[in-house]
Order: structure tokens, then sequence, then C-alpha cells
């Protein structure tokens, strides 16, 4: 086992919490704020993803893709709930997660009926093709982009969150959306706003993952349970805990295909039940 | 006065059928359709494949308008399985009890095919497979109602092996999907690469639909292997092949493909070129018949034919000259109809041996190249080989 | 009362319907029985308690490895392979319902996930019981019993069907008006008040987690001969969510609601995917209707409109 190797698993596991991160984030938020397990959240990451593919069809240029792709995924998103979800919220958490999952179907299939079955590729941008020589290896440049993708996020929606008034009308509609509505705060828009922004980053993280696995059906469903499990060993409504997961998760799927392959897919599930055994609500989550 | 008027209207019309009876009968039958049942993947990622079986029977069906098999016309049913074996089955059993299906084919996945093939003695109906590579169907899990018409996963890894054996690579790391085909052709192609003084130095399975194939490429790369075999279905070969670009792992270590299909041409783009492996019909290959039927299917369906299009076609055109030859499509009769039987496919002979029903057919060698008369790349021909090079002993993964 | 009568007349459906149905009615009256005690266990643990399993497919899935290992390897009769698949389950779901009825709602439901995918990862991997993600192909239908009939047959096999779910549902609803399935109620209403009553919630959760896994394990035991098949996708969350969506289409805690929401699940599906590739979207959009128009399900709203009249 040379240095060479070691520095490049570290990478491969950093650049797919980076991708994980992104997704998980936003269902992490929804859950927090609206108490929805929100499973067409995948769905978004590839609708992010085909959406990406259609944008550098068109313009030619990745990067204004990846700004403008989000926003429309948000729309999209936003529309859904407002016609939707909005109308269910005082029943039980089920009902919230079997509507999406309706939602899912839905959308999973109307890419297909506008995209066609066949996975679509798109190139990186000029600027990340190729690898540079890190520690004696060759690494991707646009996988060290995912990492730095990722943290980035990260840092600006902590901010986002903490910082900033809108930031503290959100927290406040997630401790107790009664109290904030007596206090002024417009629960019904926020709710919409956060489910939107949720999918953007979902969004996001499809067009990102464009280059490095292509559009393909069936990859909103694949991610949303590796989410879920991010989500739930991190804790529910947490960012920090959704990037402590991530990288959970990024390395035990990683280093357990490298290192360990014929046990890889259990080790994921394995370490969640750990971890929810001896903390049920996640690693930042809170008690309830 | 209503209800006898409409008694004496069924006595007269009853009395009219029975008398004008077996003429009647006899226009019927005429027009009795053979059906054809495709329990196939027509949703979600493996869609691609049940789009390839039924445009097959598309351009079939305009191909044989107004002649049909044995003069009746032909009717395809398609059912979704949605790439799953338990639904395979459901649909497979509807397609049976519901529609009276004889015929079954364009099962997508090993496993599906494996499942549905272990009903089929119990149905009494034929599986004809033109997509499903897993060796142990027409060996350990051979029945009399199953038969292979395309080219199993062991006789493209034999094509490989035989092109190899020529070549100046040396050491393989093979990396086969983690179900039946995958575990197969990896294993196939171990035995042939160490009987032709070869070695294979690692092996690995991921899952199906693996989507980061980045901790595989780092053991491929630490492996410093020649070439490294590749046994993934479509999509996982995609990401598979745009991610070892992205690493850089290809220039040194050459991808060899048991399948290479114009969709991972199409999806992965200029980065696949160069690859090499193995086709079970490449388009490109140069007989009368074959140029005859891309010029067809490419008017029809405005693409040019894959892998899956091309072994269907000539599974549905042989089974037609079978169930002309047998007079009747009565299953046993097709089933003795078929064994032994020879047929003229588009890339050269076919025969279906008796002992273990799959079709003996040349093997080819193929390289992903381009072509400025095509928009994608195309499989260019290196090797072809003739069929009893290539088809392995009889109910056995093992060759001669 | 009216319910009475119309138990009596679905008996009486069911028993006349071999010889009222075609062949390929039968065979899938028999699917969907199987599917509709796979709901009705899921729904006891769901409709009964209020706790959420997400991975309930586990059970079935257990179920129909137990039965279809031992009619491969031992060939035993069709009774034999039924106990061996729900014993399966239910021991299996011992040690998990032990650990997840520690945690509570969306954590019980990620924690039951967790544990389901878990299982399924062991059945794709070990290839040499499980045959892996290739799954066991050709379980045959055996006897009745040792030197009995066979029951291969679609009449045969429907009626061990039928039997086994009628039996099932009758067992079910002692079970939930029995003293145990009050206490369950009362778990589900109110939790503090139960333990301030000084009993133990977690018994019960644990029970009742244990003899619905058994049930599903029932459903999954029968599934196997009738297929002749089982695979790691009978394990699959997929599966989970889809007895999920049946509980809701007929009506969480009435345990004949999810039976008919099972059969209407599978209905709708059947005759969509005849008629479009793309039924995926009319299926969702019917879900999302039922979800926001009718909070009962099917038999929850049947029997309000039925009091209101």
């Amino acid at each position: 086992m040379s240095v060479a190797n070691v520095v490049e698993q570290l990478l491969n596991a950093l650049a797919l919490a980076g991708l994980l991160f992104l997704v998980s984030a936003g269902l992490s938020l929804v859950f927090g704020i609206l108490r929805v397990v929100n499973f067409a959240h995948g769905v978004f990451y590839m609708l992010g993803a085909y959406f990406g593919v259609t944008s550098v069809a068109v313009t030619g240029w990745f990067w204004p893709s990846l700004l403008l792709v989000p926003p429309v995924v948000g729309v999209v998103g936003a529309m859904l709930e407002a016609s939707t979800l909005r109308f269910i919220y005082r029943r039980p958490p089920i009902y919230q997660l079997l509507l999406t999952f309706g939602l899912a179907l839905i959308l999973e299939e109307s890419v297909r009926v506008v995209y066609g079955p066949t996975a679509l590729g798109v190139e990186p941008p000029a600027l990340l093709q190729g690898a540079v020589e890190i520690a004696g290896t060759f690494y991707p440049r646009y996988r060290l982009f995912l990492v730095v993708l990722g943290l980035a996020v990260g840092a600006v929606v902590w901010l986002l969150l903490t910082k900033t008034r809108t930031g503290l009308v959100i927290r406040a509609v997630a401790q107790n959306s009664e109290m904030a509505d007596c206090l002024g705060a417009d629960v019904t828009r926020v709710r919409t706003l956060v489910f939107g922004a949720a999918c953007a980053l979902a969004g996001l993280g499809g067009v990102a993952a464009a280059p490095m696995t292509t559009a393909y059906l069936g990859m909103g469903i694949s991610v949303i349970v590796d989410a879920f499990v991010v989500v739930v060993i991190g804790g529910l409504g947490s960012i920090p805990g959704s990037m402590a997961g991530s990288l959970i998760v990024g390395a035990a799927q990683t280093w357990g295909a490298f290192y360990l392959p014929e046990t890889a897919m259990v080790i994921m599930y394995a370490v969640m039940g750990a971890i929810l055994i001896f903390r049920p609500w996640g690693l930042f989550g809170e008690e309830e | 006065m209503k209800r006898r008027h409409f008694l004496t209207a069924t006595v007269v019309g009853g009395t009219a059928v029975t008398l004008g009876g077996p003429v009647f009968l006899r226009r019927a039958y005429a027009q009795n359709p053979i059906k054809i049942g495709l329990p196939t993947v027509l949703s979600g990622g493996n869609a691609q494949y049940g789009i390839q079986a039924k445009r097959a029977c598309e351009l079939f069906a305009k191909d044989n308008k107004g002649k049909g098999i044995l003069g009746r016309p032909v009717e395809f049913i398609y059912e979704d399985t949605a790439a799953d074996p338990a639904t395979a089955v459901r649909k497979a059993q509807k397609l049976v009890e519901k529609d009276g299906v004889k015929f079954l084919t364009g099962t997508v996945l090993s496993s599906e095919a494996l499942a549905v093939s272990a009903k089929c003695p119990e149905w009494k109906v034929l599986l004809m497979s033109t997509i499903n590579g897993a060796g142990a169907l027409t060996a350990k899990s051979y029945n009399r109602y199953f038969f292979r018409i395309n080219t199993s996963g062991p006789m493209g890894a034999r094509a490989v092996s035989l092109y190899l054996a020529e070549s100046s690579m040396k050491r393989f790391f093979a990396l086969g999907s983690d179900y039946a085909w995958g575990r197969d052709s990896v294993q196939s192609f171990t035995a042939q690469i160490t009987a032709a003084k070869k070695e294979v130095v690692a092996k690995d399975y991921p899952p199906v639909g693996t989507k980061d194939f980045a901790s595989y490429i780092g053991k491929i790369k630490q492996s410093k292997a020649d070439g490294v075999y590749l046994v993934l279905p479509g999509q996982d070969a995609t990401i598979f092949l745009k991610q070892a670009h992205q690493f850089g792992v290809t220039r040194e270590i050459k991808p060899i493909m048991e399948i290479v299909e114009l969709e991972n041409m199409k999806a992965v783009g200029d980065a696949m070129e160069g690859t090499i492996g193995s086709s079970r019909y490449p388009f490109t290959v140069d007989t009368p018949k074959n140029k005859a039927f891309v010029k067809r299917f490419h008017e029809m369906h405005n693409v040019y034919p894959d892998m899956f299009d091309g072994e269907t076609y000539e599974g549905l055109e042989w089974l037609a000259q079978v169930i002309t030859k047998a007079g009747s499509d009565d299953v046993e009769k097709v089933i003795e109809a078929w064994e032994d039987s020879k047929y003229d496919g588009l890339e050269g002979p076919f025969f279906m041996r008796k002992c273990d029903h799959q079709a003996v057919q040349p093997g080819f060698a193929v390289q992903a190249v381009k072509d400025p008369k095509y928009p994608h790349l195309i499989p260019k021909i290196l090797a072809t080989y003739p069929g009893d090079k290539v088809t392995p002993k009889c109910r056995t993964e093992e060759f001669a | 009362m009216r319910g009475r009568w119309l138990g009596a007349l679905a008996l009486v459906a069911l028993a006349v319907a071999p010889w009222a149905l075609a062949r390929h009615q039968l065979s899938l009256l028999t699917d969907l029985l199987i599917f509709g005690l796979f709901a009705l266990s899921l729904d006891l643990i769901m409709g009964y308690t209020g706790m959420v399993s997400f991975g309930h497919a586990a059970y079935f899935g257990l179920g129909a490895y137990g039965s279809a290992l031992v009619l491969i390897h031992f060939e035993q009769p069709i009774p034999v392979a039924l106990l061996a698949g729900a014993l399966l389950a239910g021991v299996i779901a011992v040690p998990v319902g032990w650990f997840s009825t520690r945690a509570r709602e969306i954590y019980f439901a990620m924690l039951t996930l967790a544990f389901a995918q878990l299982l399924y990862t062991v059945a794709y991997k070990w290839r040499d019981l499980t045959g892996g993600s290739d799954g066991i192909a050709g379980v045959p239908k055996t006897t009745l019993y040792w030197g009995g009939p066979s029951v291969a047959g679609p009449h045969a096999f429907y009626a061990v069907v039928a039997v086994s779910v009628v039996l099932s549902l009758i067992v079910c609803r002692a079970l939930v008006a029995s003293p145990f399935g009050r206490a369950l109620q009362a778990i589900r209403e109110n939790e503090r008040r139960f333990i301030s009553l000084g009993r133990d919630p977690r018994v019960f959760k644990l029970t009742v987690f244990v003899i619905a896994a058994t049930f599903a394990g029932l459903a999954g035991a029968l599934f196997a001969p009738f297929r002749g098949f089982a695979s790691p996708e009978v394990m699959f969350w997929v599966l989970s969510g889809q007895g999920l969506m049946m509980v809701i289409t007929g009506g969480i805690g009435t345990l004949v609601g999810p039976i008919i929401g099972a059969m209407v699940f599978i209905l709708i599906q059947e005759i969509l995917s005849s008629y479009t590739e793309h039924w995926m979207i009319f299926t969702g959009a019917i879900f999302v209707l039922m979800v926001i128009f009718l909070p009962g399900g099917l038999v929850g709203t049947a029997r309000r409109l039925a009091t209101r009249a």
C-alpha cells in the first residue's frame, strides 16, 4: 500500500462526499423545516443532471449551466410543493412520504419520455479536464472540483442559516411554526421557499454529477437511498450533520469497495445501524 | 315483446352459425395470428435493451406484412418487466395464460431469463433468447424449451481471448458485474487466458448499478496490467469508461469489452476510440444480407442497428423458418424442427445444436473507431472466428 | 352487520373463484392474495401501533428464501416450507425489532430500512446459499403432506394461498381485538400515559413487530413456490415502499383495507402497463391524488360514507 494509493482513496471519498452533501443537505433542510421526508428529492438531482446536459448542448458552456440550472430545478420543486404537499402538512409524516413517492414516479418517467432511455454524457469544462499529479498519482481535476464545490456550498448554506435574517426566520419556523406564524412570519411562503431551495441544491448536485457519472435514468432513485443514510447518520435537519454523514458514507463506500470488495455493500448500512443504536437521533440531531 | 324478439334472433343466428360452422371456423383459423410475447424491459435504466428488441420486431412485422408465418399474421405482445425477475415471471405467465402465447422472447437480464426459462417446461412454451449472455442457460440450467440464438457470454470471452492470444498484452485485470453474466464471463475469460499462457492478475465484481468506479479504477491502476477486461451492462459500462478516461488510466491499461455496444459509443463519445472487444452482432459486417438489413433498419428507425436489434431480428427470422418447416406452431413440433437446423444469418451461417440449444455462429473481435460517414464511433471488425472455434463444448462453458 | 355480510360474500367469492375465473385470472388473484397478506401484516404494525416500518420487504424475502431452500433441497410438503419461511422471518425479526423499537417515528423507519438493506445485501452476496443476484429459480410446488396430493395445479395452489390468507386475517383480527391488541392501540394513542400506568411499551412493540414479520414471511413463503423463484429484489426497499402504498390505498388500521389496497395497487399497474409504457406517470398521479383526497384509503372512506348515509 503506497502513499499515492492512500491519498487517492482519500480524495475519492472526499469527491463522493461532496456530491452526497449537495443532495443530502436539501433533504435534511426539508425535513428540519417542513417535517417532510421527501422521497422525490433524488429525482430533482436527476432533473439537474438532464437539464445540465440540455443546457450544455444548447449553450455549449458548462459554467453558465452550473449557475442556471439549479434555479430552474428549484422553481419546478417549489411549484410542486405549492400544488400538492401544501395541503397535507397536518397529516402524519407517512402521507407526505407517499405523496412524494408518487411525485418521484411521475418525474422519473417524464424524464424518460423527454430524453429517452440512453445515458447522456457531458464533458467537463476545459479547465477541469484531465488529471493533475498529487503525491505521485494522477488525479482527475474534475473530482477535485467536486470536493471544493461541496465545501463551498456547505459554508454558504451554513452562513445563510446562522448569520442572515432569512436564516433566522427559517430557523424560527423549524422550531415552532405556529409561534413563528403568530410573530408575523409567512410560514406558507417560507416552506415553499425552503423546498425550492433544497431542490435547487439537489439540482446543483445533478449538474455537477453529470460529467462524472453521465445523466441516466434511475440516478435519482439510487442517490436517494444513500442520501437517506447520510441524513440519518448526521441527524435530520442538521447541516453539519449532513456534512459529517456525507464524509462517513463517502468513506464507507469508496474504501469498502477498495479494501473489502465482497462486503462493501454491507458496510454503509452496518455503520448506520451501529450509529443509530447508540444515538438513535443521529450524530448531530437533537433528541425528540 | 322485446325479449321474444331477442330470443328469435338468437335462435336464427345460432342456427346460421351451426350450419355455416365448418367454413366459418376454417376462415377463423386462417386469421388466427401466431403470437409472440415479449416480457421485456421497457422502463428504467435497462429500457434501451427492450427498445432494441421492440425495434427488431417492428421491422420484422413490416418485412413480413401480408406474408406472415404459415399464412397467418404475426402478432407481438409487449409487457414491461421493469428488469425484475419476479415481475418477468408474472408477465410471462400472463402472456402464456391470458394471451395464449406459445413463443416468448425479449428477456433482457440473464437473471430474468433464468427465472422464466425454469417455468417454461411447466407452461409448455418456448423461450428464445436473443440477448441473454449467462453461460448457465445452455449448460447447468438447460431445459429443452429454451433456445439461445445470440452469442453467449463465454462465447464472447472466447472470441476476445483468441484475439488477445496473438497480441503483445500479457497481464489482465477482469472486472465483471456481480450477476450471472458478469461472473460467468470473467471465469470463462480467466480459463482461456490462462490456457493461452497469459495471466489474469486480479478480478473484481462491482454490483450492478455502480455509479462511482473510483475505487475499482484505483485497483486497476495499482495492478499495472496491460488491459482490463470489462463485463458490464450498458449503463455501467458507459459510466466506467467515462471515469476511467478522466483518471487517464485507459492510456496505459487498454479497456477490452465483452460486448462493444453502439449505446456505449454514443454515450461515451470519442473517449472510447480504440477500445477493443467482442461484438455479438457488429452492424458493419460485410455481407449482402446484412447490408440490406442495415439499410431497411435505418430507413424505418433512423438509427443504425445495435447488437440486440440484429440478434433479435435473426431470432425472429429463424423462428419463422422453423415454424414453416414444422408446418405448425405446435411447440413440441417446432422444437424438433429447430434442433440441428441451419439458418443463413445476417453475419454468416447459424446452426442450432440439438444437445444444448446454443446457436453456433461466427464470433467477432472489434474495435471502436471513428468514421466520417457515421455520426458516432462504429465497431470495426478486427477478426472473424468460425462458429466451431468460439462455441463451448455441449452443455458446458469450456472449450475444446 | 353490513360488514359481516360483505365478509361472507367475499368468502363465497373466493370459494367459487376457481370455477368462475379463467386460468390467468386465477393466477392473478393468487398473486393479489399473496401481496394482500403482505400488506395485511404491515398494517398490523402501522395501523395498530403507529410505527412505520420501511423495511418490511426483508421479512417477505426471508420467507421466500426460507421456503425456496426447503422446497429445492429437501422437497418437503408445502406446509413445511410455509412454516420454515414464516419462522425464519420471525426469528430474524427478534434482534432487528429489539434494536429498532428503541427508536421512534422517522428514526424507527430508518432503522428498519437499514436492517432490511443489510439483509438484502447478505442475500445479494451469499451466492452459495442464495444464488446471489440471480436468485433461486425452479422452486417446485410440492405436495399437501408427505405422500399426499400435489398442489402444482393452479386450482390446488390457489386453494393453499386462499386458505392461508383467510386464516391469517382471522388470526390478525382476533389479535387486535384481544387485550394485547387494545394495549397496542393504547400505546398508539398515548404512549406516555401507557408508561405512567407502569407498563413497558417496548415489550408490546417488539412482540407485534415479530408477529407482523412472521406473517410477511408467510406471504413470502407462498410467493416463492407460486412464482417458482426467489431473488434479492423481493427484499429490496422498493417492495417495502410499495407495501406502505398498499396499506394507505386500502385504509390504514383496518386489516381488510390493506388486502384490498394491495389488489387495487397491483391491478392498476397491470391494467395501465398493458396500455402504455409510461404507466409510471399515471400510477404516480393516482397516488398523489389518492393521498390528497382519500386520507382514509378506500375502506376508511367507504366506512365513513356508510356511517354518514
